[in-house]
């Protein structure tokens, strides 16, 4: 118990020598993402319509949860090539308990969770077994997910989904324009703000991600860490499965196969480190709507979806480009 | 010897008997499989994917990756095939324009790189959207038809059951060879992937060598996708959205490191070999094409797995067992 206090503390330390840096970085980020909702509502005729605002809401609130699977596998400094992989393969899975087995939607709703966990934790224990390579465990795991799902459903989509599921994305709240959609959002973001706040756990991902070698020394099971921190990525990934398939009325087959660029833009944007050892919840929320706001009014001032990935390329390049700098200032040095 | 190790390790003799195996129990299973046409065509998909492997492998070597190759590939074949159909330019000049643009986005990526110290992987994540997306902006996801018939039989042409394509293929993989192993610039760049700061204390050229690496993979990737356009007789603006899995499964089963420092190319070639079997089998038995993609995951978890308990020292050890009793013998 000493030994893992004294390590949050140093941790803790470190934090702090960067953390003027890091709270400017996120008034950045609030600033510039007010400026384009204020560019926006003058530039882009219907961005403050009602209809526009709960999509835009909830397409966020599902880039942020995706963002929140890539950042908690980050936070340990591994990256989980299968957020798309289990999130799609979740979602079928989802699918096919309400459609076929005809299982009501909370039923349906705690069987992808657990199936989203079990690939995680599949994930990392063929990596702690093996010591192969994160990297290429996870490639060749996405690729075996995303193919057994194929196989069996023969990519067809379930499309009728109940109504008791898919009416949830759909109603407002209290008769603002918001899905309960984001609030699940909002619910996994304080979840997780907690846990690396204030759970010992959330300390030790922290702890492994800075630096993998000193955790062990310190007594730490990374093992262990590394285990819990993949399953959670994957438990993660099965909810922005889950929220994409009730958003979407359909789960399809294709679902996930765009969300590796999403996946890492959010948490980059928002300050979480590629290398490990540094997250930031409500950096992710922040750039997660950052993304959300920019494709949605981009879209609405009639410039060309393509363009919009090129300009998400660019955000990346740029989101990374800043990290590097908010490092070298704040002194970490990972 | 030593060299001549490097070049042909023990895991790619392993790799050659399950290519030979394979191809045995092919022809028995599916006698269409010796048909010339069969050869052809999987011949054909062999040399484009062998460029998009090397192109990762050339990366991979220096402990770097790119996830850019399938966009450079289909950005460099809508350029091309724009500039001859739209624009009516000349064959020739047409193509020189395409490779030099696929160098010029492998050099990008390689001064990015090199300049901002971000991890390769997100680097290339990052411009693979930037060069996807102007192929899309340029082409509104509609293909350039029509494209000379010079290029087109081209992707027809074959000698008796080898297709034409496989000699460019060939050629570069041999050159690509030659430069890794004998070119002191090739040399280099294998010793800054095995150790970056030792290389750069040493003093040797990092960034050139960087640099030097990412232009030879958006090279090689361009020629796939020049390649692929001759074969679909098209400027598609879906070329190369699928290369990122077999990139990484040639070079991981060929037996590269992620690590840096290894260059596999004949390893590369024979996994890509095994790859298109696996593919071709499935195709002539019927099966569901999904089974593709499942089976090169389990393949490169295989492969990996079993590269721990690896073929390679198991020969090095039997090599230095037979070495160390004729020294025995001699002394």
């Amino acid at each position: 118990v000493a030994l893992r206090s004294s390590l949050g503390a140093q941790i803790g330390g470190r934090l702090s020598r960067s953390a003027l840096v890091r709270q400017v970085a996120l008034l950045a980020l609030l600033i510039v993402t007010s400026g384009f909702w204020i560019f926006f509502s003058v530039a882009a005729s219907g961005f403050t319509s009602d209809f526009n605002l709960f999509s835009l809401l909830r397409f966020a609130a599902i880039q942020i949860t995706i963002g929140f699977a890539q950042m908690v596998a980050l936070s340990i400094g591994d990256m989980n090539l299968a957020v798309g992989a289990i999130g799609g393969a979740t979602g079928m899975f989802a699918g096919w308990v309400m459609q076929t087995l005809g299982l009501p939607p909370e039923v349906a709703v705690l069987f992808a969770l657990a199936v989203g966990l079990l690939l995680g934790y599949g994930n990392a224990l063929l990596i702690t077994w093996t010591r192969i390579n994160s990297f290429i465990v996870i490639l060749a795991t996405a690729s075996l997910i995303t193919g057994a799902m194929l196989i069996v459903t023969h990519a067809h989509p379930f499309s009728e989904l109940p109504d008791s599921f898919t009416s949830f994305s759909e109603i407002g709240i209290a008769g603002l324009p918001i899905s309960p959609l984001v609030l699940v959002m909002l619910g996994v973001a304080a979840a997780l703000f907690f846990l690396y706040r204030n759970l010992s756990l959330g300390r030790e991902m922290l702890a492994v991600g800075a630096n993998r070698q000193a955790a062990r020394m310190s007594g730490l099971s990374v093992d262990r860490v590394v285990l819990l921190t993949h399953g959670l990525s994957g438990a993660l990934a099965a909810t922005a499965g889950l929220m994409a398939i009730a958003a979407d009325h359909t789960a399809s087959p294709s679902l996930g196969s765009d969300w590796l660029l999403a996946s890492f833009v959010s948490p980059a944007i928002g300050g979480t480190l590629l290398s490990g050892g540094l997250v930031s919840v409500p950096g992710t929320v922040l750039g997660g709507i950052l993304l959300a706001t920019i494709s949605n009014g981009l879209l609405l001032v009639n410039i060309d979806n393509f363009w919009i990935t090129v300009f998400l390329g660019v955000v990346l390049l740029l989101a990374v480009g800043l990290d590097r700098l908010t490092r070298a200032a704040g002194g970490v040095v990972s | 010897m030593a060299r001549l190790r490097g070049v042909a390790p023990g895991l790619a003799l392993g790799l050659l008997v399950i290519d030979l195996m394979g191809m045995l129990v092919l022809s028995v299973v599916t006698p269409s499989f010796l048909s010339t046409y069969n050869l052809f065509v999987t011949g054909r998909d062999l040399s484009i994917l062998l460029l998009v492997a090397l192109a990762q492998m050339v990366v991979l070597s220096l402990g770097q990756m790119n996830l850019s190759i399938g966009s450079i590939g289909g950005l460099v074949a809508i350029i091309e095939s724009g500039l001859m159909v739209r624009y009516g330019w000349p064959v020739p000049i047409a193509l020189v324009a395409g490779l030099t643009l696929g160098i010029v986005c492998g050099v990008i990526n390689g001064v990015l790189v090199d300049w901002t110290k971000i991890n390769s992987f997100v680097l290339t994540l990052a411009t693979s959207y930037v060069f996807a997306g102007i192929n899309l902006g340029i082409t509104h996801a509609t293909p350039f038809y029509h494209i000379p018939s010079e290029i087109s039989s081209f992707g027809q042409a074959r000698v008796g059951p080898f297709p034409l394509m496989a000699a460019v293929t060939v050629v570069l993989t041999v050159l690509l060879a030659g430069f890794l192993y004998q070119v002191v610039l090739g040399r280099q760049l294998l010793a800054v992937g095995g150790n970056q700061l030792a290389a750069r204390l040493s003093g040797l050229p990092v960034r050139r060598a960087v640099v030097t690496a990412h232009a030879i993979s958006g090279f090689l990737a361009a020629v796939a996708g020049t390649l692929l356009m001759a074969q679909l007789a098209q400027g598609h603006p879906t070329i190369g959205a699928t290369w990122v899995l077999p990139s990484f499964a040639g070079t991981i089963i060929g037996g590269a490191a992620l690590s840096g420092g290894s260059a596999p190319v004949i390893g590369t070639v024979l996994a890509m070999v095994l790859i298109s079997l696996i593919d071709d089998g499935l195709v002539l038995v019927n099966a569901d094409p999904f089974w593709v993609q499942f089976l090169i995951g389990a393949l490169i978890l295989g492969a990996v797995v079993l590269g721990r308990t690896r073929l390679g020292d198991i020969m090095t050890f039997l090599l230095g067992a037979r070495r160390a009793s004729r020294q025995e013998l001699s002394g």
